[in-house]
Formats: structure tokens, sequence, C-alpha cells
């Protein structure tokens, strides 16, 4: 292991595995499970969104279940008024979205900590609820959003379920390769810088404001794509997809999985969406409350994001990686 | 006019209600640099407190100051077995502000889950003391009740004593003190986390003083799941905000302003625009003042 690097080409080996182990998955799980793994894929999406903003440039969101719908809406009407095939429909949803997040971090950039926090806050209350001002969002019911049948050439068998793992898991894999290079490019590189001292930053000749906003351009993007992802897996878009819960759990899945390191995102993720199944399980089988079921997902999820914000504050992996280097 | 001016008048009352929202948001982020999104739970479970005592004692006046105390021991609890080992560990650092709000985001959790596991579907049932029938001026009824009258006469006496407190105790000196210059607090012989102790005591009897107003003026009634309780508190830490989330007089500023307005819009323009109008609020104000009405500019640079 002597200063053994990991390059571009072991990344891109291991971002094949993670493929080619879905892929497998897919076939052997049942479809409730391959449903759970495209919310998977979902969260990765979104929770990376809130990492790259957050744990590398530094400024806090705890409003991008609002971008998420933006993205929504954006592939939804995008579908509907010109019967775009599927993937234009995700492009759409990131370049809508990106758009709006370059206006937002106009805004923001100038904002910080409490007033960053404030503000995001209350774009995650009032966002999804304009959709019910304007006829063409579909008010409280919503706009369909229809990812179509599997082509036949995958064979009868191949269901509904199977084809959103499969669509949101390659949209995960591709969006995160981009990701990650350009947490390793210049661009990255600057966020981090001013993440860490601003006034450092300006003096090595880094324009703050405008490295701020392309964060927040970027990160509004990536949470667009999930955004789609999460109609596609939904059938449909309406406010009630996006509540405030919704921001808060993919703050909390970015914590888990350790906000200043993009490589733990898939533990915040399966956390997110196996934690309650468990909990359901292990209710249905010790407990014979209705409460308890109802309440246990809850806690256990917020008293691991507790102990993870005690234990590992930089998250699971810099922990081990901390633990392995003494 | 008429229906103006009670537009107004229900604007002022739920403005004075996040007020008190807002100022315990503002006293827990002076103290201790936090914004404690706990806030709305510690509101809900001394409310939940409140109504017990009233089915108990049956009297509001004796249910009040209880639930007062329930929301400042609650909140001092907190700071002192949660907030405080987990600011030793990350050395409070500014930029650590994301992980604090993550954690307060856990204990608004648990706390939730606490109230469930306690009530169930069961609901807390806070009725009005007072008539909320409006008085009768010149023929109409008008949106002032002796209910809302009740609630602004609280909120302003509660505004007087904590003015006082501020303004002409130790206490209020030395709570300005620990948040203007901690070290210097400290090297002038005042007992730093003691008083952020204090600090988050206040704010709790702040917040279950709104929570048992809101609930009052509300539905009278109050459930585990509460999203008014959500909303509350959204409502007073955007009013903070706008206040400047360092002073106590922006806070009640910015809670009349956004009660007001929001008033307005949601008599004239609908329900479905109300929350976003609170963003553009915000970002407006804050476009205009980037450290909000009353902020410190350039204060506190890390």
């Amino acid at each position: 292991m002597h200063n053994h690097q990991i390059t571009n080409k072991h990344r891109f080996i291991g971002f094949a595995l993670i493929g080619l182990v879905v892929y497998i998955l897919s076939n052997i799980v049942d479809e409730w499970t391959a449903y759970q793994g495209a919310t998977v894929a979902v969260f990765v999406v979104a929770i990376a969104s809130v990492i790259l903003l957050t744990g590398y440039s530094g400024q806090i969101s705890l409003g991008h279940g609002a971008l998420l719908a933006i993205g929504a809406y954006a592939a939804a009407l995008t579908q509907i008024y010109f019967s775009a095939p599927l993937w234009i429909c995700f492009v759409a949803a990131v370049l809508v979205t990106a758009f709006f997040g370059a206006i937002l971090g106009a805004a923001a950039a100038r904002l910080s900590g409490p007033y960053l926090a404030g503000t995001t806050l209350a774009l995650a209350v009032g966002l999804p609820s304009i959709a019910n001002q304007f006829s063409i969002l579909g008010g409280e019911q919503g706009i369909s959003f229809d990812a179509g049948w599997p082509p036949l050439s995958l064979g009868e068998t191949f269901t509904q379920y199977k084809w959103f793992l499969w669509i949101a898991t390659l949209a995960a894999l591709i969006s995160m390769w981009w990701v990650q290079n350009i947490l390793r490019s210049r661009y990255g590189r600057s966020w981090r810088a001013l993440k860490s001292n601003e006034v450092a930053a300006e003096l090595s000749g880094i324009t703050i404001g405008r490295s701020k906003v392309l964060a927040f351009t970027v990160s509004a993007g990536i949470a667009g794509l999930a955004g789609a992802l999460l109609a596609t897996t939904l059938n449909n878009v309406s406010p009630s997809a996006f509540p405030l819960a919704l921001s808060f759990a993919i703050a909390t899945g970015a914590v888990l999985s350790g906000v200043n390191t993009l490589g733990g995102v898939m533990i915040g993720s399966v956390a997110l969406v196996a934690i309650p199944e468990i909990a359901t399980s292990f209710s249905d089988r010790w407990s014979g409350s209705e409460n308890v079921a109802v309440l246990l997902p809850d806690f256990i999820v917020s008293a691991l994001l507790i102990l993870t914000v005690f234990l590992a504050p930089k998250g699971p992996i810099e922990k081990l990686r901390s633990r392995h280097s003494k | 006019m008429f229906e103006f001016v009670n537009t107004l008048l229900i604007g002022i009352t739920a403005g004075s209600i996040y007020s008190l929202m807002a100022i315990a948001i503002v006293l827990v982020w002076r103290s201790t640099r936090v914004i404690n999104f706990a806030t709305g739970g510690l509101a809900l479970a001394s409310t939940f407190v409140g109504a017990s005592i009233l089915e108990k004692t049956g009297s509001f006046w004796i249910a009040l100051p209880v639930a007062m105390l329930a929301g400042a021991a609650f909140s001092a609890f907190i700071e002192y077995f949660f907030l405080r080992p987990l600011l030793k560990r990350s050395g409070e650092k500014n930029q650590e502000i994301f992980l604090a709000i993550i954690a307060t985001l856990g204990l608004l959790g648990i706390i939730k889950a606490i109230l469930k596991f306690i009530y169930g579907d069961e609901i807390g049932s806070l009725p009005p003391p007072l008539s909320d029938k409006g008085f009768i001026v010149s023929g109409e009824s008008i949106a002032l009740s002796p209910l809302r009258l009740m609630i602004l006469g609280i909120v302003l006496l509660l505004m007087i004593v904590l003015t006082f407190i501020f303004q002409r105790t130790n206490l209020g000196l030395s709570l300005r003190a620990a948040s203007f210059a901690p070290e210097i607090s400290r090297l002038s012989g005042i007992r730093v986390d003691l008083i952020r102790t204090a600090g988050w005591a206040i704010a709790g009897a702040a917040g279950a003083t709104a929570g048992v107003l809101q609930t009052t003026n509300g539905s009278g009634s109050v459930s585990p799941d509460s999203f008014e309780f959500t909303l509350l508190f959204v409502f007073g830490f955007v009013a903070a905000v706008i206040g400047g989330i360092e002073s106590l007089i922006g806070a009640v500023v910015g809670s009349l302003t956004l009660g007001v307005i929001l008033a307005i819009i949601l008599m004239y323009l609908g329900s479905s625009l109300v929350f976003f109008a609170a963003f553009v609020i915000l970002i407006l104000v804050l476009l205009l003042r980037p450290s909000g009405i009353i902020g410190v500019k350039g204060g506190r640079r890390a």
C-alpha cells in the first residue's frame, strides 16, 4: 500500500461494480424490494446534492425538498406539453431546477448561517403549496408523470418496479460519477477553500460570490434530477409529495452519510429507507401496539441522528479512516 | 375599511404569538449560537402539560404558569444534558451550525415520538378561557374578542417583564454580556455556562406561552402530530430572521410585520399563497438588509 493512489480508473471500476451488483440483485429480489431500491437511488442523488452544497461549499440548505419539487414539476410538464421521451424530461428537470438554483443562489450568496437556514426553510414550506394557485400545476391532486412500461425487448416478465430501479440506478450512477469529478476539479477545490476560510480563499483569487452561486446552481440541478426520479417512482407529482419532512429527511441523510464526504452517500440513503422497514417488522414481532409501530421509525432515525452528531460528526467514513490511520 | 381593520386585528394577534416564538429562538441563538429546531417540540410538550393541568384544576390561570415552568424546565434540561456536551465536542465552531441544527432536529423527532408514545391518538384540549365572540361596534361584530384582548395582554405583559429583566437586573446584564463576549464575561466573573442555561430556560417559558396561546386562539386542541406547531416554529423563525436574529426588539417587529402581511394576503389573495408569501417577504427584507431589520452589520465574523 505504499503511496497507493486511487485513480479515476479505480473509481470507474467501483461504479461499474455497484451497477453490476444492482443488476444482479434486481433479478433476484421481489417487487417491493426493487421499489425500495429505486427509492434508495433517489435518496442517493438528493443527499449528494446537499453534501455538495453544505459539506463542500459550506452553504446550509434545509429546503432541498423544494428544489426536488421544481425538478419533478419540470419533468412532468415537459412530458405533458412536449410529449418528450423520458431522458429529455430528466434533462429538462436538471436545467430548469439549476436555473432556479442560480436565482436562489444569487440571493443566498449574501447570506450566512441562520439567515440562509431561515430562507431555505421558508422556501421548503412555501414553494410546494403554490401548486394550488396555478391550474397548470394540477392543484392538490397534482399531475401525472409516466415512466412508461419497460421495453418489450427486456422480456414479458420484466416488472414496472424493476424498470424504475434500473432507471433510478443508472441516473444515480451517471450523476454521482459527474459529481465526484466536479468535486475533484478546480471548482470543487475552490468550494472547499471558501468553506474553510473565506478571506484566505478570496486572497488566493477565488471570486466568492460567483463560486457560491455556482455551487448552488450545480446542487439545484442534481436536486432537480432527484425530484424527477422521485416523480418517476410515484407516477405523479403533487404538493403532498414534497412536505417539509422530505427536506428534513434529506438533511438527515446527509448527516448520517457524513456531510463532508461524498463517499458515504449510500449509508444515509440506505438508512433512511431501511430503518422504517426494520422498525415495522420489529414492532410487528415484539409488540402488538399500533402506536409503537407508528412512532418507532421516527424515533430510531432521530436517535441515530443524535448518536452520529455526537460520535462521528464528520460521518462514518471519516471515522473509520481516522481510526485506520492511527 | 371595516374588513381591513378586522384583518389588521387578526394579523396583530397572530403576530404577537409569533413574537413569543421568535423571542424563544433569538434567546437561544444569543446564548449558544444554535438555532433550536426543537423549540416547536418543546412548546408542544409544555402545551400538553398545560392541557393536563387545565383538565385537573379547571383553571386556565393555573395551567398557563405551570406550562411556562414546564417549558423552562424542559428547555434548561436540554441545554444542560444535550447541547452543552455537543458544543464541547464540536468546539463551538461557527462552521458546525448545520450539525447543531440537525442535532436539534433529531431532538424534535425524539420529543414527538415520546409525546406520541404517551398520548397516542389522544388530543390535549385547551378551550378558550374567555369568549371568542367579537365585541359589537356600531351593530357589527369586530375581530377583537375578549380572548384576543387577553392574548395581546399576556404578550404585552411578558414583553414588559422581559424588558425589565434585560434592562434592569443583574441576570439581564449577565445574559447580554455572555452573548456579546463570552470570554470577557468569564474573566469578569460571570458564570457563562449557568447564564446560558438561564437563557434557554427563559426561551422555554416564552415558547410554552406561544404554544398555549396559539392553541387557545386556534382550534382549542392539540395533537402530538400537530402541523400547527411546525408552522408556529417556521413563522417564528422567519420572523426572528427578518428582525435580525440577534435582537429581541427585531423579533417583535419582524413578527408583527409578518403576522399583519400574512393576514392581509390570507384575506385578499387566498390561502395557497400564504406560505410562499412568508418566503418572499423574507427574501425581500434580506436582499435590502442582509442581516435583518435590526441586524448588526459585519458583526461576529469568524
